[in-house]
This record gives C-alpha cells, structure tokens and sequence, in this order.
C-alpha cells in the first residue's frame, strides 16, 4: 500500500515536473515568425523571424526553428517595431507638481505611480513600452522623474527601470514663472515671476548644492565633527553637478534654453534633455556642440505665446544639425498616436524613414540612458517589441500585440475577449446590494463628466491645468 | 426614614468620591460568556469587584455583597473595540488667519509661532490627542451602548494627525480614563493648505526629510551628551523630537490607507526606516496580504464597507468597474487577511451608524471570516495589537471589568445591548422606542437632546467674491454627529468633524482650490426647508444659502 502511494506521489510529481518544464519552456521562448522587422538601428528586414528568449531578444534571422514546447506567432504580412519610448510623459502618477514652492528636487515621482492607471493599458495599445514620467513643470527646478516600463497588472516596484539614470525636471518660461495661474486671493505671489528670476532661483540652487556638497566633503576629511544634515533637497542636485542625474528642461523659448545650456556650462554638467524646445531648431548647432538631446512635439506650432515661433520644420533641422531628437507626448491621449507623430517628420522635410522611427524609439531611449536594454531590436537587448497589422506609419495600422520583456502586456483578440468578460462582470455586480441605488433618499448623482464645469480634456490641456 | 436618609447621603458621599463604581461588586449570573481568551461558558457566572474581573464561570456563584444583574438569555462579551475613532476629540480649531493681505506664508508663521513648532501645522507630530481628550463628550455613551467599552483615539486633520490614546469609554477624567498614551503616531497621506507640502509628491519628500531630520538630531543629542564641550547645541525640536521614538520602534506609526497603492507606499516608507507600522482602513488590504504579513504590519481593518449612496439616474456616467468591484470585495477582506496570517482588529471607520459596524462584522462572517475570529477581531484581538491584551480584551480573572451584555444575535438585527460594564462600572441602557425613524444605530437612552435637526440633502450656493460656486450639502444627522458630503464643482469632500449644535451645525471638510487642498470650516443653520451658513476659506468667510431637495 506504501509503495504504491509512493509510486503514485512521483508519477504525479513526475507529470508535475513534465507541465513545468513545457510551461516554462512556453514562458521562456516565443518565435516571432515571417515579419517586416524595422529594427530601428540596422534598417527594415523583410520576411525576418525574431527569437526571443528569457524576456531577451536571442537572434534576428530567417527560418529560425525552437522546440516543440515553444509559442509561434505568425507574422506574415505584419510589421514589427521596437516598443515605442515616450520621453515625456505624466502617466500613472497620482500628483504631478508640488507647485508650493521654486524647488522641488526633494519629491520623487517613484512616491505617487498608480500602476492601476488605465492610460497605461491604452498607451500599451498604441505600442508605448517605455515612458519618461516628469514632475510638471510649475517650477524652475521640479522633482525627481522615473523612468518605467509599462507592466500593466504588475505590482508597481516592477514599473521603474532599476538601472536607467536618474533624471530631474527642470522649466522655463511662463509655467514657473506662473504667469497664468495667479494665486488664490489674499496669497502672495510665488518667486520667481520673470524669466531672470527663473534662472537665478536656479544658479541659486547649484551654488548652494555646491556648498552643501562642501559641508559633507569637509566632514568627510576629518575636518567637522557634526554629520551635515542630509538635505533631500539639495542632493538631487549635487548628483547633477557629479553628472549622475540626467536634467530634463521643459521650455519653449529657444534664448531660455540657450540659458540654460550656458549655466549647465558653468557650473560643468551637461543638460540631457531639453523638453518641448519647438523653436530649437534656432540654437541647432549649440545643442548638437553640447551632445544634449531635444525631446519635442511634432506640431503644436503656435498654440501658446511661447511656442510662437514653432514651425513644422523643428525636428528636421535639428536632425540635419546632428541632434539627437525625440518626439514625445505629454498626455495620456496623444502618447496612443506617436507613431503617426513620427511620421509627420517625414512630411516635413523628409526626415528618411528609419530615423523617424527612431525619434519615438532609440533616440528617446538613449536620451534617458536606457538604450543598451531598448529602444532598438537587437540581438541582447530586452524583447520590447510591437506587431502592427500594417506600416506603423500608416493611419490604417493598428497595433497587434505588445510585448515587454517578451511578455505580452496587449493583444488585440485578448482584449476583445476581455470587454465581453468585463461586460458580463459589470452586469453580474451591478445586481449585488452594495452596488444598487437606494431606493430612497440617497445622495445626489455625480454630475456627468461632460458637464462639469472647470474638468477639462487632459488631452487638449496637458499638465499643469492646461499648460503643456 | 432615618435610615434611608443616612444610605441617602452614603450614596452621596460614594458618588462624589468616585467610590460606587470600584467598591460595589457586580454578579451575572446565568448568561453565557464568550470569554474569547478560553471556552464559551454556556451558563455561567461572572463576578466583577473593585473594576476588575473578580471571576468567572460556571461554577461561581455570587458574592452576598454584589448587586446581581439576571443574565437568562443573554450573552457577556469582552466589552467591544474600536480601534480608531475621534470620540471624545473637540473639533480642532481653525488656525488665526489675517485678514486681507496676510494669509498663505503669514498664517501658517503665525500658527506655527504660536505652537513653538517649526513645522506648519499638519506636520506637527508632538501633538499629543491627550491633552484635547474630553470626559464627558457625548460621543462616549453613543460608543458605549452599542457596547464599545475601549476606543483608540485621534483627530483626523493634518498630514500627522497626532498621537493616540486608548481609552475607556466612561470617567470624569481624562487620567481616568486613559489606558495608553500615547498609542501610537497616525499619518495620513494629505496635503496642508497654502503652503508645501502642497501635493502628494511633497507630502511623501517632507515626510521623509523630517524622518531623516529626526534621526540625526537622536545622533547629535546623544555626541552632545556625551560631550557638549566643542559642538554647537543640537536644537531642542519637539516636532523632531517626537519621531525619535518612532524611529526606535518604541512607538507605533499608523498610516491611513485603503487602497492598495496607498498600503504599499506605506509599507515602502516603513521599510525605508524600519518603522513598526499599522495600516488602517485597508479596504484593499488583501491584495498585499503578503507584504503585510512578511513585513509584520498589523491592519486596523475598517468596517464601513463601501456601497452606493448616490440615487439613480439617467444621466450619471455609469460606475466604474473598479468601485463596482470594490464594493463586493470589501467584505471579503478580513477573511483573506485571516488565511493569510496578517493580524487584524476592527475599527469603524468613521462610520454614519455603529450598527454597521456589527451588521458589517456579520459581512465578513458570512464571506467566510470564523464567527470566533470576527468576535476576537473586536476584543482580543484589538486589545493585542494595541498593546493591552494583558489587561483588556478577554472574559479573565485579573483583566479590566469591561463588558457587553447583549441580548440576540451579536451579528444580528435583534441585537440590543443591555448593559455595558466600564471599569467595573455598570451601565444599563434603556430599551430603543420602536418608532418608524429607527434604525439609525441603537437609541440613546430615549432621550431627546436638545439639538437642531439638520440632516437632509440641499442644493446651495456659496458666494466667494468674483465666483459663485453651486453645489449639494448631504447632511446625515445622529445624535450630535453629523457625516455626509459636500459637493461643488470643486469636487466631491466628506465632511470632517460634523457636529450638530443647539443652533444648527459645525463642520470641517477638505476641497481642491488651485491645486493645493484647503481646509474649509462651515457653520450654519436649517430653518424649515432653507439652509444658510458661512464658509471659512483662506481668502475669509463667505456666506451660503440653499433649500432641501425634496
């Protein structure tokens, strides 16, 4: 009787072993098949197979074969990209700017990701598998970003990416210097409330960090007994100073970011990004000089005082001046079409083809220093990859499947099965007690969105109430 | 006659000593008597003298001195926890603002001043709810004849709401009644009005720099203790000086939290500085039951379950399927944190009506919580966590006299507390009149107190200079306690700290202006079916007027 138990146990444990091992195989390979691969770094190959194992992309070539175990999917006729990487971005974050006071580096936008956003799941389905998350940009000198994969249902330490660089937000113009939001009666006016005000809180800021960064050296040399206080505001900007955090410039004005630049200059470090930047192109050979990037809207020309001077031709120029350019998004609504944003770059000017793919992938990706992982399909680097059904630069195409780390995160047919099944949950709830009206003497309904007075179309307004 | 004279004026003396309650000894006999730490009794005897319990089970029989309460038929319980509420918690005054030009840096300068903090006030740790606790608030006897015996504590304003106390629910003093002080910090995840931090992100970043503050401020004081002779005196921060025995572990940090974001930012700031954390609320507390049990966080799980108050209609925007799912999970909580091994006790949650809070404890029996382990989450179990399991909580020779006698189902609609016992002390509750408004928690003793009637819904208009803000005032009125929400396009704010006066009402609430959350105090008034008040907002007081909605 024993032994037969014991038999059974380890044929059981046996059968176990055998579903493990296919599971995980399954888990561990996929073979993407017969696809038009636009790699984004070594041009677009046809009728091309992917091989992605352990979340990584293993090899890139014709009639590549795996084991039995292993998930096919069949691409023929289809197009796959790079997951696409959105520089700028306020997704997922539960407050957007800390607006009390000039400097803010002290806040951290790893403290406010909500994962359960549902703009992530929409942003997956239009191909986004990166995003730069800033702080808003109601201050000269704004908190802490993250950079993070879009792991839609994972727990929310699985969101940043733990070795990109850790970047800060700065801005200039009229956000910081608040000049559309005056303050509520009886409240003093914030400083700064001009442009030069804007860049001394600024230098302001640098020279203290670099007294600060005095005090823990002095300290550290035997020279003060007393430990400094450790100021969370000011070591933020003591890494910028040792170049170990990437600055992130919002600005419109070309002469505020030449500003910048030439501040960054004094006090040697250099500036990673320059936000929106829509009249760069008038400073092109002073950024491609300092290697910084510009990570900017493809249109948007003159939709505010600052972006007056914005003209269709930015991200060309700057391209032809040997400036690494982004296209970013800023909103929740625009991040599920820059792919078609990419394309305008071809419009005008005729940016060539894979350089605008690469302006929403390796750019972006190399911007926020993460492009030794994405970006680009490359052997080695993770399986961030998107299937369109078409061109990704067509209006007709639409996005298949998004993988992450060679997990799937959206896929269309799922998703049609999802809706059904949320639809019959939602019915199934709304019959429970808890979830039905009272019969009587219940509060008022909420009043509908699209009546709200003062609620307006994030897409249309951006950050910051209004101001992108 | 002249003996009853003299008994007369010995009761007198008694009383005004304080001497009834702790030289009188009690007998129950014949009840049942769940005593949670041990078997139930099923008939039984329980014997209270001088505020402790002198003994109890089947076999004992009453002392000839005790007074002796008949318990045929009726059950005796630990007296009952809630493990987080206000009672006995004046609303916190508003600070002084300036007229006028003032306000904003100056207001909150001038407050901080005056409290010698250098903190604005929401970031104030040191304040201590003890030396706001109220006696004799009326809060105690609604508490205490739904069969509370023993409350933790706190205000809700302010980023640190403060330092609890466990309390008993019946004293003339403050001392008298305190069990622990402090219990513990509490923190919720807000914003202060006017000034940083004005954002969750700030919030989050002061929070931590003053955790990192306070730290080397113990390291200093101890280098200057040591030897003061050469180093600058540490300053002497009471606000700072308040974490450091947070930070030692030796007091607990309870953060407000229900969803399951909020629990796990929790749960990163406790690891971050190894702090000994409660989560209250924890309507989503299942879905990080695992981090909660391998990082030891206890949660004071939160009764008031979810459910839709808002009416019906045709033009509302449907529910989204998150709220619809949160309201059916809620009651499952408590059940999964049981499987999972995380320690909980229950608390009301701020609740309208205490008789939710047993009907709702009911819930998580029948979605699937052991009857006993729903029993224990509001006696043993509470007193445990709360650090006072070894005088509290349970039917023991030795522990604190606190019971409920409760007639029918605990769980149950038929469920009326008899009587409740406070530190040996009895207190007999009269039967609810059966009038049709009932049902609204248990009845007060049947008296009427003489208090405006304000509840109702109303449509109102606020009138702030340059801007007329409309909106709906909900008032939900029991007793002296007034809950509900306001609406304006401002958003959606429940009312904080509603109190129902002789005049009309007193509350505080919470709304979004220009991107940084103030803190609004409204007073007002209902004369038939018209409502006026003021406003107190940063800028000053506005007036408001409305109508009931039929």
């Amino acid at each position: 009787m024993k032994t037969q138990r014991i038999q059974i146990l380890s044929a059981s444990l046996l059968v176990c072993i055998v579903a493990f091992a296919a599971a995980a195989q399954t888990r561990n390979e996929v073979l993407i098949k017969n696809a038009t691969v636009m790699t984004a770094a070594r041009g677009t190959l046809e009728n091309t197979d992917i091989l992605i194992r352990d979340g990584k992309i293993a090899r890139i070539g014709k009639n590549l074969t795996v084991g039995a175990g292993a998930r096919t999917i069949d691409a023929t006729g289809k197009f796959v990209t790079p997951g696409i990487v959105d520089c700028h971005s306020h997704t997922m974050m539960d407050a957007v700017n800390e607006g009390s006071l000039a400097v803010t580096s002290m806040t951290r936008i790893r403290d406010v990701l909500n994962p359960t956003d549902i703009a992530i799941y929409r942003a997956l389905a239009g191909g986004v598998t990166v995003a730069n998350l800033l702080h808003g940009s109601a201050n000269p000198i704004g908190g802490q970003n993250t950079t993070v994969k879009f792991k839609w249902g994972r727990p929310v330490e699985e969101f940043p990416i733990a070795d990109a660089p850790p970047g800060i937000k700065f801005a200039l113009g009229e956000n910081p210097k608040r000049t559309n939001f005056p303050p509520q009666p009886g409240q003093p006016f914030r400083y700064p409330r001009t442009r030069m005000g804007t860049m001394e809180v600024i230098r302001d800021a640098f020279n203290r960090a670099r007294d600060y960064k005095q005090s823990w050296d002095d300290f550290r040399a035997g020279k003060t007994k007393v430990p400094p206080r450790r100021d969370m505001e000011l070591e933020p900007l003591v890494e910028v100073l040792e170049g170990k955090r990437l600055v992130h410039a919002h600005g419109y004005r070309s002469d505020e970011h030449l500003n910048l630049m030439l501040i960054a200059d004094e006090f040697g470090f250099r500036v990673a990004t320059l936000q929106h930047g829509l009249e760069a192109y008038k400073i092109a050979p002073e950024i491609a000089k300092r290697g910084t990037g510009v990570s900017i809207f493809t249109d948007s020309w003159g939709y505010k005082l600052e972006a007056y001077d914005a003209i269709p031709y930015n991200a060309y120029i700057l391209w032809k001046n040997g400036v690494n350019v982004s296209i970013n998004s800023d909103s929740d609504e625009r991040m599920r079409r820059l792919n078609l944003d990419a394309a305008k770059t071809m419009k005008y000017g005729g940016v060539p083809e894979e350089d605008a793919l690469k302006m929403i992938t390796l750019n972006p990706a190399k911007q926020l220093g993460i492009d030794k992982r994405t970006g680009s399909i490359e052997q080695g680097k993770d399986a961030d990859i998107v299937i369109w059904t078409g061109h990704p630069f067509s209006a007709f195409s639409r996005v298949e499947t998004t993988m992450i780390e060679g997990d799937v995160y959206f896929d269309r047919t799922k998703d049609a099965q999802m809706r059904a099944e949320t639809q019959k949950e939602r019915e199934s709830l709304e019959k429970l007690d808890v979830n039905r009206a009272p019969g009587s003497g219940g509060t008022p309904p909420p009043v509908p969105a699209e009546k709200r007075r003062g609620e307006r179309d994030e897409a249309e307004y951006g950050e910051d109430g209004g101001q992108r | 006659m002249r003996l009853k004279l003299v008994l007369f004026a010995w009761a007198a003396v008694c009383s005004l000593l304080g001497v009834s309650a702790h030289g009188q000894s009690y007998a129950i006999t014949n009840a049942r008597i769940v005593t949670v730490s041990g078997p139930t009794i099923e008939k039984g005897t329980v014997v209270v003298r001088n505020g402790l319990i002198d003994s109890v089970g089947s076999n004992v029989t009453a002392p000839p001195d005790a007074r002796v309460f008949d318990g045929t038929g009726l059950t005796v319980y630990p007296g009952f926890f809630d493990t987080l509420t206000s009672v006995g918690l004046q609303a916190p005054a508003l600070p002084q603002r300036q007229g006028g030009g003032g306000g904003g840096a100056a207001a909150t300068q001038q407050s901080a001043q005056s409290s010698n903090s250098n903190y604005p006030a929401g970031l104030r740790p040191e304040l201590v709810v003890w030396d706001d606790l109220r006696a004799g608030d009326s809060t105690f006897e609604i508490n205490r004849n739904a069969g509370f015996t023993t409350a933790v504590t706190v205000g809700r304003t302010g980023i640190f709401n403060g330092q609890s106390a466990v309390i008993n629910l019946a004293g003339d003093t403050a001392s008298a009644i305190t069990i622990k002080s402090p219990f513990a910090e509490h923190v919720s995840f807000t914003t202060i009005g006017g000034t940083y931090p004005g954002s969750l992100l700030g919030t989050f970043s002061a929070l931590r720099q003053m955790l990192y503050d306070a730290r080397r401020l113990q390291e200093i004081e101890k280098m200057y203790a040591a030897d003061p002779r050469g180093l600058r005196r540490p300053e002497a921060d009471r606000s700072l000086e308040a974490l450091i025995p947070v930070l030692n572990r030796q007091v607990p940090i309870v953060f407000n939290a229900n969803r399951e974001i909020e629990i796990v930012r929790a749960l990163d700031l406790a690891k971050e500085f190894n702090l000994r954390a409660f989560i209250a609320g924890g309507q989503e507390a299942w879905k990080v039951a695992d981090r909660l049990k391998a990082q030891d966080v206890p949660v004071l799980l939160s009764l008031n379950f979810p459910k839709r108050t808002a009416s019906a209609s045709a033009d509302a925007d449907p529910e989204s399927i998150d709220l619809l799912r949160l309201r059916a999970e809620t009651p499952k909580t408590a059940a999964k944190l049981q499987q999972a091994g995380v320690k909980f006790a229950f608390q009301s949650g701020g609740a309208t009506s205490l008789a939710d809070f047993f009907a709702n404890a009911g819930k998580t029996v029948e979605n699937g919580l052991a009857r006993d382990a729903a029993i224990r989450a509001m006696t043993l179990s509470s007193a445990e966590l709360l650090g006072v399991g070894d005088r509290l909580g349970s039917i023991e020779k030795g522990k604190i006299a606190n019971l409920a006698v409760v007639r029918g189902e605990l769980f149950g609609k038929d469920r009326f507390v008899s009587t409740v016992f406070v530190d040996g002390r009895p207190f007999e509750i009269k039967e609810p009149a059966r009038t049709p408004q009932g049902g609204r928690g248990p009845a007060i003793g049947g008296q009427q107190p003489a208090i405006a009637q304000i509840g109702g819904n109303y449509s109102i208009t606020i009138n702030v200079p340059g801007q007329t803000l409309t909106g709906t005032l909900a008032l939900v009125q029991q007793a002296a306690i007034v809950t509900g929400t306001l609406q304006t396009q401002l958003g959606t704010s429940p009312i904080k700290d509603g109190k129902a006066t002789p005049e009309g009402f007193t509350f505080s609430a919470s709304v979004q202006l220009g991107g940084s959350t103030v803190d609004i105090f409204v007073k007002g008034a209902v004369a038939g079916n018209n409502i006026s008040g003021t406003a107190e907002l940063p800028q000053g007081v506005v007036p408001f007027t409305g109508t009931r909605n039929p």
